[in-house]
């Protein structure tokens, strides 16, 4: 099936700010081989469009999991996973592949960028793939996230900080729907691991649909409007925070209860 | 088991895939190696050991049926000979059986014993009575013709009826698709069956060590001194038939030598590739080897023992293959020899083979090994398998500049990220690539001279008559037939040229010679009497250049010649002259065509033509459609070039697609980056192909100088093992079109080598493999 033709229409009926559905998820389970228990049981969600939403979790609660089935990287065991009104389970591989080409955005805990091309072409693949090469785009995006100096560098001779903007450049590059986000800051310092947070947040005020991975609450709080704690594959909680930066007290909970076990 | 065996093979086990491209070049390799060794050094002794068993002559020499016997039987003391056989009386003649003619030199003999040239008697038995025959085993299998057959002698008007009763192998002559032959009658049968223009006195000579050529030489130098003019007609030395009766296995040996040479690089290539890229993706484990103890030299026999195990197993198989394949032609030369083939073979050559093999092999491992055992273990844990930074940059930009998808602009940078493995698989595609440029080539450069030789498409059918019908009546009958278009008559008779020992076959034509096909490889043709060519052999050997004038002896005068020509023809190896019959009849009037090559005109129908030509007189004409078909020698030479090729051109695939393994298990990562980021599974595909495509692409291009260059000394190495320069016809056996497509069909084949690794690559699961980062 053609991703691109599918969700033309959801596309076009979006747009704006205005809360829509964007990602349904409906009793998933998913189990891998050799698991007796699955890494995700019966998990039900919805996320709207425009929401930045933080999945949070011990290791192993099956939140990482969750994101890959939602970019289309694996297939659930049982349920479905709808995105933009589109069950996942219709498309191929190759129309997969097509449509997180086109509408996901994937940043990586440990980057992922191709170590033999340069910071530059690392964000320009997404829309070479497409067929789409947009090197102005690519180049305002770099300058956004200021990382024009190393722009022909290696990843190789970037620090954790620059290969994460470098990376998410390139999860923007084809305006991704929906940009996933799995622990981005996990394998950064402090310092630069905030400054990304800062970034998703500032993409979150523009527009940007974000579902974000990661164990940090602080994090978490701080940058997300909407924080759904997830243990053992289940949701445990499910927190709209009006003013997230004010009212983290219910999440610290949850991680109190991760950090107590 | 040690731990070192115990790793290495469990090593192997996982790596199954690898251990089988290396069986099989090795296996390959070997087997040819083998095979062109044992052909070499068993050829050789076989002749050997037959000519001294058949007592076979040193030098035999054909005298004027008008020379003095008592002045023939002390030849031997005057050349200082050991032993002597004849003088035989002998003649040249024709006869029939069924519908078919043939011509052999009948010589009259006693008995098949005697101290040289001894006659293995193989079926039958010697002649007991003035109506039967002996022919040689070769000419008999070669003509289906067999013990109790009748012959009937058509060269002379009573047209006798002669039965065959036995079948020898004469060591003194070559075998029947390669040269003339001889039959042998009670000397009281010759004179009813000789012509005059025909009979000679043959003369065997065995000496007590065996001659070289100059030794030869000279003797028949003093032969020639010491008895009348133009008593000596012909000579034969065993240096001759002995390259004759070899040349086949000489060839193959040449031809197997380098294939396994090339089999053999294209194995260290692909060895060397397959360690360093082992070592490259086994970092990690190197690192957790060395944590738990493994020292150095151990780590280094880990990986070497995985290369060596699979290869040693491809030497067991390969090295009896290689002898079991050379058996059949080795049988055939024992035939040929009418010795009694038992299998050859040396097990000290099998054993060399094995130890060489393997240490090759060895070498090729563990030098890139070394570089596993070096590694500081915090050091390889750290490190990371794909290879990161410019590599490839160029050759990516170029891609991208020339506005190729973005897959196949990966897949371009992918190819030459690691130079030295992609050097090392250029190799493999180079060698694969060459070689079947030569086995596309040099069957066609066999072919075009053979069609030199054998005057096809210049001449339909060659017409034979024996000396009891005129050469002007047959010239009357071709004419009077409406499609005759055009009528060369050939003669032949010997010429003695100055520094060459034995005299020289020479060609007479009578018409329009030089449209029978001939190659001229420098010259010109000969348009007037005194003119003649010859081939290089000949113009080497007695040290001639166009444009010399020399004086030879034919028919016991002088006779003055220039050489305006060098001519190709491979009979007598390159010793041959080419000249008008006009020539010849300044010193010999007698001298008449005695076949006859007729042109047709177009449309004509061949086989009616022959059927009406015979016809008129079977006994006295020999008509045939001229056969065009290559020898059997040139055959096997073709199909082994073919086979050859085949296996060249699979190692080469095997080294393209054991180098895009190797690269997209390196980049598997990057390839599940790749596709989490949406390239499809098709556009893994594609990435992977381009990479193939640009190996083979740059393979390719490379080899087909290479493939030329190969072809061209090929072609210099046997026209020149046959006495001749390589016409030039024989090199340009390609067209344009062709040279494009070889490397274009290298590349469809690389990218068909690729769909594995590329649907591998294509069905990485990104979580896994990421998740496993």
């Amino acid at each position: 099936m053609d991703g691109r033709t599918l969700f033309r229409a959801f596309r076009d009926g979006g747009g704006g700010n205005g809360m829509s559905e964007l990602v349904r998820l409906t009793g998933v389970t998913k189990v891998y081989q050799g698991g007796i228990t699955g890494a995700l049981n019966g998990m039900s969600v919805t996320v709207e469009r425009g929401e930045f939403t933080a999945i949070m979790g011990p290791s192993g609660s099956g939140k990482s999991t969750m994101l890959n089935l939602v970019a289309g990287l694996d297939r659930p065991t049982s349920g479905t996973i709808a995105v933009g009104g589109t069950d996942l389970a219709k498309f191929s591989e190759a129309g997969l592949a097509r449509f997180r080409r086109d509408h996901i955005g994937f940043v990586f805990q440990f980057f992922h960028l191709l170590p033999n091309l340069t910071a530059l072409e690392n964000v320009l693949i997404p829309a070479q793939l497409k067929g789409n090469p947009a090197p102005e785009r690519a180049r305002s995006l770099i300058d956004q996230l200021g990382i024009t100096e190393i722009a022909d560098r290696y990843p190789a001779r970037l620090s954790g900080g620059q290969q994460q903007r470098v990376a998410i450049a390139r999860a923007l590059i084809n305006s991704p729907t929906l940009l996933l986000a799995d622990e981005p800051t996990g394998a950064l310092d402090t310092h630069s691991g905030e400054q990304v947070m800062e970034l998703l947040g500032q993409l979150h005020r523009d527009g940007q649909t974000i579902l974000l991975v990661t164990h940090d609450a602080k994090l978490a709080t701080r940058h997300a409007a909407r924080v759904i704690s997830v243990m053992d594959g289940k949701i445990v909680d499910d927190a709209r925070l009006e003013s997230p930066e004010r009212a983290p007290s219910e999440v610290i909970r949850v991680r109190g209860e991760e950090t107590s076990r | 088991m040690t731990a070192i065996l115990v790793k290495a093979l469990a090593d192997l086990r996982r790596r199954r895939l690898q251990a089988a491209v290396i069986f099989l070049t090795v296996l390959f390799s070997m087997a040819a190696g083998t095979m062109a060794m044992t052909l070499m050094s068993q050829t050789r002794d076989p002749y050997q050991a037959a000519f001294e068993k058949q007592e076979g002559a040193h030098l035999q020499v054909a005298y004027n049926v008008s020379t003095d016997l008592q002045l023939l039987r002390k030849t031997p003391t005057i050349i200082g000979a050991s032993a002597s056989g004849g003088p035989y009386p002998a003649s040249n003649i024709q006869f029939r059986f069924g519908d078919r003619k043939f011509y052999v030199d009948a010589v009259g003999r006693a008995n098949p014993g005697g101290s040289v040239e001894i006659l293995k008697v193989t079926s039958g038995r010697w002649p007991l009575a003035n109506d039967e025959i002996v022919l040689t085993r070769s000419f008999s299998e070669l003509n289906k013709i067999s013990v109790g057959n009748r012959v009937k002698v058509t060269s002379v008007a009573q047209t006798p009826t002669l039965t065959v009763v036995g079948e020898v192998v004469d060591i003194d002559e070559g075998s029947a698709d390669l040269s003339s032959q001889r039959a042998w009658v009670l000397p009281a049968a010759l004179p009813a069956l000789a012509t005059p223009d025909s009979s000679y006195y043959l003369m065997d000579y065995r000496f007590g060590t065996d001659p070289t050529s100059g030794q030869l030489q000279s003797s028949v130098d003093r032969l020639r001194a010491s008895l009348p003019p133009g008593s000596i007609t012909g000579s034969l030395n065993y240096l001759l038939i002995r390259s004759i009766f070899n040349i086949t296995n000489q060839i193959l040996t040449g031809v197997l030598a380098a294939f396994s040479i090339f089999a053999l690089a294209a194995t260290i290539a692909i060895v060397a590739t397959l360690v360093t890229g082992i070592v490259i993706s086994a970092y990690r484990e190197i690192g957790i080897m060395k944590a738990i103890g493994f020292t150095p030299y151990q780590v280094v026999g880990v990986f070497a023992l995985q290369i060596v195990l699979p290869a040693l197993a491809a030497c067991l198989v390969g090295i009896p293959v290689g002898t079991l394949a050379s058996q059949p032609l080795l049988a055939n030369s024992s035939h040929a020899l009418g010795l009694a083939y038992a299998p050859t073979f040396s097990i000290g050559l099998d054993l060399l083979f094995l130890v060489g093999g393997l240490l090759v092999v060895a070498v090729a491992a563990t030098v890139p090994a070394l570089r596993a055992g070096l590694l500081k273990p915090v050091a390889a844990i750290a490190k990371a398998s794909a290879p990161r930074g410019a590599g490839g940059r160029l050759l990516r930009q170029a891609a991208a500049r020339a506005r190729l998808p973005r897959p196949v602009v990966l897949g371009i940078g992918d190819a030459f990220a690691r130079p030295l493995r992609a050097i090392l698989t250029l190799v493999t595609v180079l060698l694969g690539v060459a070689t079947v440029v030569v086995a596309v080539g040099l069957p066609r450069s066999f072919e075009l001279i053979n069609n030199s030789e054998t005057g096809a498409g210049n001449y339909q059918v060659v017409v034979t008559r024996t000396s009891a019908y005129a050469d002007s009546d047959v010239m009357r009958l071709l004419n009077a037939q409406p499609e005759t278009a055009r009528v060369v008559a050939v003669g032949g008779e010997n010429v003695a040229v100055p520094r060459l020992g034995d005299p020289v076959n020479t060609h007479l034509f009578r018409g329009d010679s030089s449209r029978l096909g001939y190659m001229v490889i420098a010259g010109r043709w000969f348009s007037a009497p005194g003119e003649v060519l010859a081939p290089a052999g000949l113009l080497h050997d007695a040290h001639l250049k166009i444009g010399d004038s020399f004086t030879g002896t034919a028919n016991g005068q002088p006779l003055q010649l220039r050489v305006v020509g060098e001519v190709y023809d491979i009979n007598n190896l390159g010793h041959s002259l080419f000249m008008d019959l006009a020539t010849m009849a300044s010193v010999k009037p007698a001298v008449e065509p005695f076949y006859y090559d007729v042109t047709l005109a177009p449309g004509a129908d061949a086989s009616a033509y022959v059927r009406r030509i015979a016809t008129t007189q079977p006994d006295l004409l020999d008509v045939r459609q001229s056969d065009t078909s290559l020898i059997a020698p040139v055959k096997i030479i073709d199909l082994v070039l073919l086979i050859i090729a085949g296996v060249l051109a699979l190692i080469g695939v095997g080294g393209v697609f054991n180098t895009l393994l190797l690269n997209t298990r390196e980049r598997i990562r990057d390839t599940a980056t790749l596709k989490a980021l949406g390239m499809s599974p098709r556009q893994v595909i594609v990435m992977v192909g381009a990479s193939a495509a640009l190996l083979a692409m740059v393979g390719g291009l490379v080899a087909m100088p290479l493939g030329l260059s190969l072809h061209h000394v090929l072609n210099d190495v046997i026209s020149s093992s046959a006495g001749n320069d390589t016409p030039p016809a024989a090199y340009g056996v390609f067209n344009p079109l062709e040279l494009v497509l070889m490397p274009l069909l290298g590349v469809v084949v690389a990218m068909a080598a690729a769909l594995v690794p590329g649907r591998w690559a294509a069905g990485t699961n990104v979580v896994e493999v990421l998740h496993a980062e």
